[in-house]
């Protein structure tokens, strides 16, 4: 008996080994468990066995069979569960399609979103517009040069291309009144001839403070807190005075060159500093023309050239390639 | 414009303490931006004035001539090619060892004889465009001394730019800029000298006929010029600054004009009777002083002379009012002129002037008697015996008076933030030539006539004097005081990101930004003619665009040599109907793929944006379009009832033109109507409790029918159970098309019995038989 039970459980135990199927293993287990098996067969002789030998084969069968069958399940299992061979070239490289957003579309965000942060809404506003929101409302006189052709593209319906986003500071002004924190980037046109560094199309971004107490000492934080947030390095600011007919006083601000850090380049013409954006407290005449009262509320107002800040952030050399639609251009910005 | 610090230096006590390399940088920063500085004079040493002794002709040469000089000790043999030699001239030697220009001189033999240095022009010297000659000094002057130590060769030349000056009229000129330099430096500033004229009870017959654009016209007659050569100091000042020495009598006013800002003109008195200043007529013909014949408006003002046109006023001067080098009597103009008619008849004869590039800044008008006086007080360094014709003539109809300006403390304060003593508001104010009265609750400022007269006007440009000599380098950063109350944002510029970001990166297209105008040469290639709104003064390029696809075309266009699947999207304003239009363009084009697949790209994008981005569902219908358009394939894309964009696919006579492998399927969907569609919330259902049926349907269709005309007549079949229907697939035979499509039918309240569905199918079958379709049976 035992040698019988020996053996049978070495065969089974071989033959649980070569189970590669599902097939395999539900002959293998009618084969040494089913009703026709050998181990079988010596189960039902039990009952007719001495009480002696009951008590000694009928829990060691039960046991085999236990025993077995947790064998079978062991291989089956290894089976199913083994990954399958790969039949494929895993280090294959991906399509390498790519979209892009244009280089101004990404600074754009970026600046919008910093000034969001400290609760600047974003406007927008039409591209052709009327000499009032373009220049009267802004305080530039009739005879202003920049109301030049030589300057603006007039059209001839008597609407112009805005020269600027200043607009939007007007529209902003007669829809919400003060305080307000507002921002509006956008495209605007100048009558000038296409050179590395001149496009009669390019982009701006408008930001305007107007609140009870607003100071010299908040647009210095605002332009350093934004420029820095930009070129994500801290940058140098300075304030000089600037003529433009809508602020006053008016700056032109200048930020320590990024590229050589303030030491003196070819960018900065070794003054290491960049001219950048004009700014400066909101005249009260502009203030008045749109209803808000300059003797409570004081502004700040500034027109960042966000053409000129993307060729600065993605060292661009020559301001036509943003217009060209050279893809060979354009698809490097895949930045999201 | 070109600033000379020897000049400046003149202007200034104690200039010597003030480092004029240095202090440009704050002049940057306080007043205006400076371009460059230049150093003049180093260019040579060891020039010292010396004396020609003995003059030869040189024995083997027709041009050149064997010199003796003397410095004062010794003498040289000097070999010379000037034309000008002669005994007795004193001129600049340049002695061997002498440096010029980086050339060391040395001894050399000219044809064969020996030459110990060099005569030099004015050229070489660097201080004129002169190289007919060499240089002459007076007859007097001292021998062997060093050449810099008498002339103004040594000088800092600062280049300020103009257009910074803009709105600063006063620093059209050197004092104006020296008074500032004073301000910032504490240095103070010396009195002008000039000369009162004598009083011979004589006027010049002067009439302004038109006091709004002719403010004051002050005159004089000066008789007795016999002196009409310029000193060599401002010949070397002029050059530097930029101009040409032309004679004494021209270049007093020219200096004059580079000194105070003041542009003055000096007729010859032959030929002036009386003055007249008043507007031209209409079409009149005029030549100037360039000897070229202009015509002129009823809008140009006039300096008349005898009835006749004698100069534009604040411009340039006519032919016949050029001064003659051989007059000894002049009659001097300084006149002050409105600054935009000046600009205005500069711009229309197309003749800017550096006298019109000052008039157009607005000049005090205070400016013309000073000028006048400071030239005779010049002209008559040169011309001791000067003798005055008649007396000043000055017409002078509204004088021009300081403005009284209130600036309360609490709004210096506000700008500022941070109270600034009285003392230092007084000394700052001062220190720029302002009168201050301190108030206690306000300043009251005189403002000079040379500041209010354009820049200095309200009490914020006073807080901008206040501010820019303090220092905005002194300012400190300070947050803003948060407002937290709700705002309501608009949503337009987020939505356009947003849409942008899921283009390129759901379906990579390339964002690309294009011009409003179509390409005059691009459009004519195309056969297409537009007419819209144009720009001004142009012939090429000048009508707005009003449709933006054709924008992205030409895109394709300039990318076609180098891609075979352009994919590309703009969110730009197109101008129609006289408004501004905003729309979002997209086109697509794959050389490898036919256009149906490209086709239908365009619908999977178009009805994906709007369902990820907007949870719509976009009906689409045949529509009509441009005519470059293939009219089968235009669709318009509708929302809510409103055709909000269109599909379309270029017609083959237009894509030809850019490729004949290409096809190009465009998207344009209106903008403002996009940001207007609310974002629908997602249209939730319970799922049900009990189970769906799928039952599956082939029909047959008639082959080339549109997919559209059977979607049509199913969209009409309805029935409770109907849950969602989907088209599983087209099959094509020769005469028929079999289209298979699934019902997913079910109940929120129960299981459908078996009768349920079969009354569903026969409902179904009996439907279709009145549309005169037929289904294949399972």
């Amino acid at each position: 008996m035992k040698e019988k039970l020996k053996k049978i459980v070495e065969n089974a135990t071989n033959e649980a080994k070569t189970i590669k199927t599902e097939n395999d293993y539900l002959n293998i287990k009618s084969k040494y468990l089913g009703k026709k098996s050998e181990l079988f067969e010596l189960i039902k002789s039990i009952k007719d066995m001495i009480v002696e030998d009951k008590k000694k084969y009928g829990p060691l069968l039960n046991k085999i069979k236990i025993e077995l069958d947790s064998i079978f399940t062991k291989y089956y299992d290894a089976v199913i569960n083994a990954d399958e061979k790969v039949t494929f070239d895993p280090t294959l490289p991906v399509s390498n399609d790519k979209g892009s957003l244009h280089p101004v579309t990404i600074i754009a965000k970026e600046i919008t979103d910093v000034l969001k942060n400290i609760g600047f809404m974003v406007l927008e506003g039409p591209e052709m517009e009327n000499d009032y929101y373009n220049f009267s409302a802004l305080n530039v006189a009739e005879n202003h040069p920049a109301r030049d052709m030589q300057d603006t593209y007039w059209l001839d319906n008597g609407l112009l291309l805005r020269t600027h986003t200043s607009p939007v500071q007007v529209r902003a002004m007669e829809k919400y009144g003060a305080p307000i924190k507002m921002c509006a980037p956008g495209r605007v046109y100048r009558n000038e001839d296409l050179d590395a560094s001149h496009e009669n199309t390019f982009h701006q971004v408008e930001g305007m403070v107007i609140d009870k107490d607003i100071s010299i000492s908040n647009v210095i934080y605002v332009m350093k807190g934004m420029l820095k947030e930009v070129f994500k390095q801290d940058v140098e600011v300075r304030l000089r005075p600037g003529f433009f007919p809508f602020v006053e006083p008016g700056f032109e601000l200048d930020c320590s060159c990024t590229i050589c850090g303030g030491k003196g380049c070819t960018t900065c013409k070794y003054t290491g500093w960049i001219e950048l954006c004009p700014c400066g407290m909101i005249h009260p005449d502009v203030l008045k023309t749109s209803g808000i009262d300059p003797d409570i509320y004081s502004g700040f107002a500034f027109g960042l050239g966000l053409t000129r800040l993307a060729m600065m952030k993605y060292k661009i050399s020559d301001i036509r390639a943003l217009n060209s639609g050279d893809l060979r251009f354009l698809e490097q910005f895949n930045v999201r | 414009m070109r600033i000379s610090c020897n000049i400046l230096k003149k202007h200034i006590k104690n200039s010597e303490k003030i480092d004029f390399i240095k202090i440009w940088e704050t002049f940057t920063i306080k007043t205006a931006e400076v371009e460059g500085i230049e150093i003049k004079g180093n260019n040579f040493n060891n020039v010292v004035t010396a004396k020609i002794i003995k003059c030869d002709k040189h024995p083997k040469s027709e041009k050149l001539s064997v010199l003796k000089v003397t410095d004062g000790q010794e003498e040289y043999q000097i070999v010379c090619g000037a034309p000008n030699v002669r005994v007795g001239l004193v001129g600049a030697l340049i002695k061997v060892g002498g440096v010029i220009d980086d050339i060391t001189i040395s001894k050399r033999p000219l044809l064969g004889i020996d030459s110990h240095g060099m005569m030099c022009s004015g050229k070489e010297l660097g201080i004129s465009d002169d190289h007919d000659g060499i240089i002459e000094l007076p007859n007097e002057t001292s021998l062997g001394i060093d050449l810099k130590k008498i002339l103004p060769i040594e000088d800092i030349i600062v280049e300020i730019d103009n257009k910074s000056l803009t709105n600063r009229p006063d620093l059209w000129g050197h004092y104006g800029i020296a008074r500032e330099i004073s301000a910032i430096t504490g240095h103070e500033l010396i009195p002008l000298e000039i000369e009162e004229p004598e009083k011979i009870n004589k006027k010049l017959d002067i009439k302004i006929l038109n006091p709004e654009a002719c403010y004051r016209y002050t005159s004089i007659k000066l008789d007795n010029l016999k002196n009409n050569k310029t000193p060599l100091w401002m010949q070397i000042f002029l050059y530097y600054a930029g101009m040409k020495s032309i004679n004494l009598i021209v270049d007093i006013t020219n200096y004059i004009m580079l000194e105070l800002g003041q542009p003055m003109h000096a007729f010859d008195s032959r030929k002036v009777k009386n003055i007249e200043v008043g507007f031209a007529k209409d079409l009149d013909k005029y030549t100037t002083l360039d000897n070229i014949e202009r015509t002129l408006t009823k809008n140009d003002l006039m300096i008349k002379n005898d009835g006749e046109y004698f100069a534009v006023a604040g411009v340039m001067g006519g032919l016949d009012s050029e001064i003659v080098s051989d007059t000894d009597s002049i009659i001097l103009e300084s006149a002050s002129f409105e600054a935009s008619g000046v600009r205005k008849t500069a711009i229309s004869l197309g003749l800017r002037t550096e006298a019109s590039a000052r008039f157009e800044k607005s000049l005090d008008p205070n400016l013309t008697s000073v000028a006048a006086r400071r030239y005779i007080k010049l002209l008559k360094e040169e011309n001791p015996n000067l003798a005055f014709g008649t007396d000043l003539t000055d017409i002078y109809p509204k004088e021009f008076l300081e403005k009284e300006i209130i600036l309360k403390k609490d709004l210096l304060e506000k700008y500022l933030d941070f109270k600034m003593p009285d003392e230092q508001v007084k000394s700052i104010l001062e220190s720029l030539k302002f009168k201050v009265k301190v108030n206690k609750d306000n300043y009251k400022v005189i403002v000079p006539t040379f500041r209010a007269n354009k820049d200095v006007t309200i009490a914020v440009d006073l807080i901008e004097e206040i501010g820019r000599i303090y220092g905005y380098e002194n300012f400190k950063p300070k947050a803003i005081k948060m407002d937290l109350s709700f705002y309501k944002d608009e949503p337009s510029y987020e939505e356009g990101y947003n849409l942008k970001r899921y283009l390129s990166t759901k379906y990579n297209l390339n964002e690309v930004h294009t011009y409003l105008w179509n390409k005059t040469s691009f459009l004519k290639d195309l056969n297409i003619t537009k007419d819209n709104i144009k720009l001004v003064g142009k012939n090429e390029d000048n009508i707005l665009r009003d449709d933006l696809n054709l924008s992205l075309l030409e895109v394709a266009k300039t990318n076609i040599k180098n891609y075979n699947k352009i994919d590309i999207f703009e969110i730009a304003t197109t101008i129609k109907k006289n408004e501004n239009n905003r729309v979002i363009s997209i086109l697509l084009s794959d050389q490898q793929e036919g256009l149906k697949v490209i086709y239908n790209k365009a619908k999977e994008i178009t009805v994906n944006l709007f369902r990820d981005l907007k949870n719509i569902k976009p009906i689409f219908e045949l529509g009509k379009s441009d005519d470059y358009y293939n009219q089968d394939l235009s669709q318009n894309i509708i929302i809510n009832n409103k055709i909000i964009g269109q599909i379309n696919s270029f017609s083959k006579t237009v894509s030809n033109k850019i490729s004949k492998k290409h096809s190009f399927v465009c998207i344009n969907i209106d903008y403002e109507e996009y940001i207007n569609l609310e974002l629908e919330k997602p249209n939730y259902q319970e799922v049900s409790k009990y189970p769906i049926t799928e039952l599956d349907y082939t029909i047959i269709n008639k082959r080339g029918e549109y997919y559209k005309v059977l979607d049509d007549i199913l969209n009409n079949f309805t029935s409770p159970i109907i849950m969602d229907r989907i088209l599983l697939g087209i099959y094509l035979e020769e005469e028929i098309k079999k289209v298979t499509i699934r019902y997913i039918v079910g109940s929120h309240e129960k299981t459908l019995t078996s009768e349920e569905l079969q009354n569903f199918k026969e409902e179904f079958i009996k439907y279709l038989n009145e549309n005169k379709l037929k289904i294949i049976d399972q």
